[in-house]
């Protein structure tokens, strides 16, 4: 019986979590001039370097093909531990996984994707609501998440990669967390995570704003940073000129 | 075949026990026969207020350890027809409950009983998660303030997670709202959460609300379920609840502040 489940029992849990994570932006492919860079910086902030895990950002660059093995040399070297890549193309990803890295979707490609896969409303399992369940059930890749009913106190839901709507309220002490924008047809009076993966431009809207912490690409307010007076209204919620900027809607 | 109702609430000392005890005598009383059964192992108090504490000679744990047959451990109620109480180890520890064992005794028991009615333990630990597993409904006990509204919450989504019904995606628990200690007086002078915001929150059906009352603490230090207290606001109020539960539609009363006449109002009334 699945039911006195001890942790011993258990080799591990599945749980959603946001890390701080530096994210190193290419302006270029060459190992030579990024070598050249970080020989620099470790001169002046030599406390940085060690062993920091970081998300190699490959968005800027237009090669279709990268010597992300020398790339991700020339970090270790530099005690910077490389554990993902963001954007490239399809060799670049095929690359990465062969090298034991994560792959991220671009930026810019996940925030179309999201906002045009509201449409399509594909509708996932709603019987999981304790966060180990929602792992294995995550959608596919940009997919908008809809969850009908109450998020209760200690329930997570999340939406790994797209948007995610509740046709209900999220209670306080229950947590709902996107990588796209957040929508709760009800009141927000728990904790709401837009664009956990990092896009700024994720927003959350709700009927009613009671909300114990809001936050967009990890910037967030606290219930007690929020004017009074947006309280109980219907609000969206973005981030705009380095703040979190909360708006009556309508 | 019996159906299993946990009462359950997530924070202690809002009512689980007293409500218990009052819905398994109201059932026993219009002919249902009934059981009701004490999860909390080790603060036992269902024997207290039921007033057969006296009479305990075997107990759940007993039960599940194979110490005991099922029909020596059942207490029968000396006041009602059809009632049997299954009292919990006050020595021994939560760990002497096996999920296996209590599936065991609810599975007898559903065989010979009308209803099945679970007293679950304060938390959210397996205590409390023992006690609701089989459920078939739930009892949420909830008072009018917020932190005992936000364990409620807690526990409802417990019970659409960690059920046998949930795990086997069965039709879900169903989830009834008892609210107790309701003062309309306190309520109207913002002391107290509202019957509206309470309901707001939770989202679920309304079982009953039961007003604060001096009958209910006389009734549990009498060991007389309030039930049996049937001209006492408190005794009212359950006798409702229990009508809702089996069906019947009956108003909701004691929600609004009794009208004061003048002389009360002069000589500062009777409340609190």
């Amino acid at each position: 019986m699945s039911l006195h489940r001890d942790s011993a029992d258990e080799a591990f849990t599945f749980k959603g979590g946001m890390l701080p994570m530096t994210i190193m932006e290419l302006e270029t492919g060459d190992p030579e001039r990024i070598r050249l860079q970080l020989g620099n910086k470790r001169t002046h902030s030599p406390a940085f370097f060690q062993h920091t895990p970081v998300v190699l950002s490959v968005e800027k660059l237009d090669e279709p093909h990268l010597a992300l093995e020398r790339i991700c040399a020339v970090c270790r070297d530099h005690k910077l531990l490389p554990v993902a890549v963001r954007g490239g193309a399809d060799p670049v990803r095929q690359s990465a996984w062969a090298l034991g890295l994560g792959w991220f979707a671009p930026l810019e490609t996940q925030r179309v994707r999201s906002l045009a896969s509201v449409d399509q409303a594909t509708e996932p399992p709603e019987d999981d609501t304790e966060p180990p369940a929602q792992q294995e059930a995550a959608p596919a890749e940009g997919a908008t998440r809809l969850y009908r009913g109450t998020v209760r106190s200690g329930q997570q839901v999340s939406a790994a990669e797209g948007d995610l709507v509740v046709v209900g309220a999220v209670n306080a002490g229950a947590e709902v967390l996107a990588a796209g924008n957040i929508h709760v047809y009800g009141a927000l009076r728990g904790r709401a995570l837009a664009g956990i993966h990092g896009n700024p431009d994720a927003g959350i809207f709700c009927r009613e704003l009671k909300a114990e912490l809001l936050s967009v690409a990890g910037n967030y307010k606290r219930l007690e940073d929020i004017d009074p007076q947006l309280l109980h209204a219907s609000v969206e919620v973005h981030f705009h000129r380095q703040q979190l900027e909360i708006k009556p809607l309508g | 075949m019996a159906k299993i109702i946990v009462v359950t609430s997530g924070k202690g000392g809002v009512g689980k026990t007293t409500s218990a005890a009052a819905m398994s005598t109201g059932l026993a009383l219009r002919g249902k026969k009934t059981v009701v059964l004490d999860f909390d192992v080790g603060l036992r108090n269902l024997d207290l207020v039921m007033g057969c504490e006296r009479r305990v000679v075997y107990d759940l744990v007993n039960v599940i350890q194979g110490e005991a047959g099922l029909n020596q451990a059942l207490i029968r109620d000396k006041r009602v027809d059809n009632l049997f109480i299954l009292p919990a180890s006050q020595t021994r520890d939560k760990e002497a409950l096996t999920p296996e064992g209590v599936a065991e005794v609810l599975a007898q028991l559903k065989e010979d009983f009308d209803y099945v009615i679970c007293d679950s333990p304060a938390g959210i630990e397996s205590g409390a998660q023992l006690a609701m597993y089989h459920a078939d409904e739930a009892v949420v006990v909830t008072n009018p303030e917020i932190s005992s509204v936000r364990d409620s919450d807690r526990i409802l989504g417990l019970l659409s997670a960690k059920t046998r019904r949930a795990e086997q995606a069965d039709e879900p628990v169903r989830e009834h709202l008892l609210i107790t200690r309701y003062n309309p007086d306190r309520v109207d002078s913002g002391d107290m959460l509202t019957l509206d915001d309470i309901r707001e929150i939770l989202a679920i059906d309304l079982l009953g609300l039961i007003p604060e009352s001096e009958a209910v603490l006389r009734a549990s230090n009498q060991g007389v379920p309030v039930t049996h207290d049937a001209e006492s606001d408190a005794g009212l109020a359950y006798a409702d609840a229990i009508s809702r539960l089996i069906g019947e539609d009956v108003p909701l009363r004691f929600h609004e502040a009794r009208k004061k006449g003048l002389l009360s109002r002069m000589f500062g009334g009777g409340h609190r």
